[in-house]
């Protein structure tokens, strides 16, 4: 069952960065807008990276646990923008 | 629970991927059925997992239970064979070792103060009496067996007290003690 919810937020995750993608289609602004908002979450993403061992003792989780939640959102964002940029 | 769980699962991902794959994204409509969609899609995805962590929560606190509750039972069982094991063993040395048993017992009582102590030694002197009965009796039945065997008073004598026949006053003391033994079984 823990695996089940695991997945259910993975999905939810991955729906939310799709759901990024349809609001860049919109409008070129709103394209603009979300590329900024990407390139922020990428930078903060490798901050993350880099300082794993401060921001685990910050969020008092262990460091496996910090580079797990990493890589699900890199695999995340890969998913929901590759599902709709294909579609 | 679970059933509200898996279609809340299956639900998030068709209106996730059917919307994006069959809907035209020119068309206006169709993109703002798309968005609706994955709104929705994100809603049943979230609602689905916090349903999915709270019977995991539960999962986990059931067997939090049962795993008490056989911490329990095993403790129990440990605890009443620890309790049997020290009964038998106190129950063996007390058959052991009587005399010395008494021997606390009296101290202890000797401790206690000057009262108890014509209780104490009646209690001894019951014991010894008891012992010195028993160990008559062992003899008597010592002596039967070796009559049985075809045994004379001599060798009976020299078998269960160790003295020689003579004129000696410890095969006198034996001899008298032979004697009272016989006479007390025959009377």
């Amino acid at each position: 069952m823990r695996a089940m919810y695991l997945a259910n937020y993975f999905v939810a995750g991955c729906i939310a960065f799709s759901l990024l993608g349809w609001v860049a289609s919109l409008h070129p602004m709103a394209f603009q807008a979300v590329l900024c908002l990407l390139a922020a979450i990428a930078c903060a993403w490798g901050l993350s990276w880099l300082l794993d061992f401060s921001l685990s003792k910050l969020l008092k989780i262990s460091v496996a646990d910090l580079q797990a939640l990493l890589i699900s959102g890199l695999a995340m964002l890969l998913i929901g923008l590759g599902v709709f940029l294909c579609s | 629970m679970q059933l509200k769980l898996f279609v809340l699962s299956a639900s998030s991902v068709a209106l996730w991927l059917v919307p994006l794959n069959m809907l035209d994204k020119k068309l206006d409509i169709h993109k703002a059925v798309q968005g609706v969609s994955l709104c929705a899609a994100i809603a049943c995805a979230v609602s689905a997992g916090n349903i999915a962590r709270e019977l995991s929560e539960q999962g986990e606190i059931e067997a939090i239970k049962e795993r008490a509750i056989t911490a329990d039972v095993i403790d129990e069982i440990s605890t009443s064979a620890y309790i049997s094991q020290q009964q038998r063993q106190q129950e063996a040395e007390a058959l052991l070792n009587p005399v010395e048993h008494l021997e606390r017992a009296l101290a202890l009582t000797y401790d206690e103060g000057e009262r108890s102590e014509p209780i104490a030694q009646k209690q001894l002197a019951e014991r010894e009496q008891n012992c010195s009965e028993n160990g008559d009796s062992e003899r008597t039945e010592r002596i039967h067996q070796l009559q049985a065997h075809g045994w004379g008073k001599a060798k009976i004598i020299l078998e269960i007290w160790g003295v020689t026949k003579g004129g000696s006053p410890k095969y006198k003391a034996a001899e008298a003690e032979y004697k009272r033994l016989m006479q007390e079984e025959g009377g």
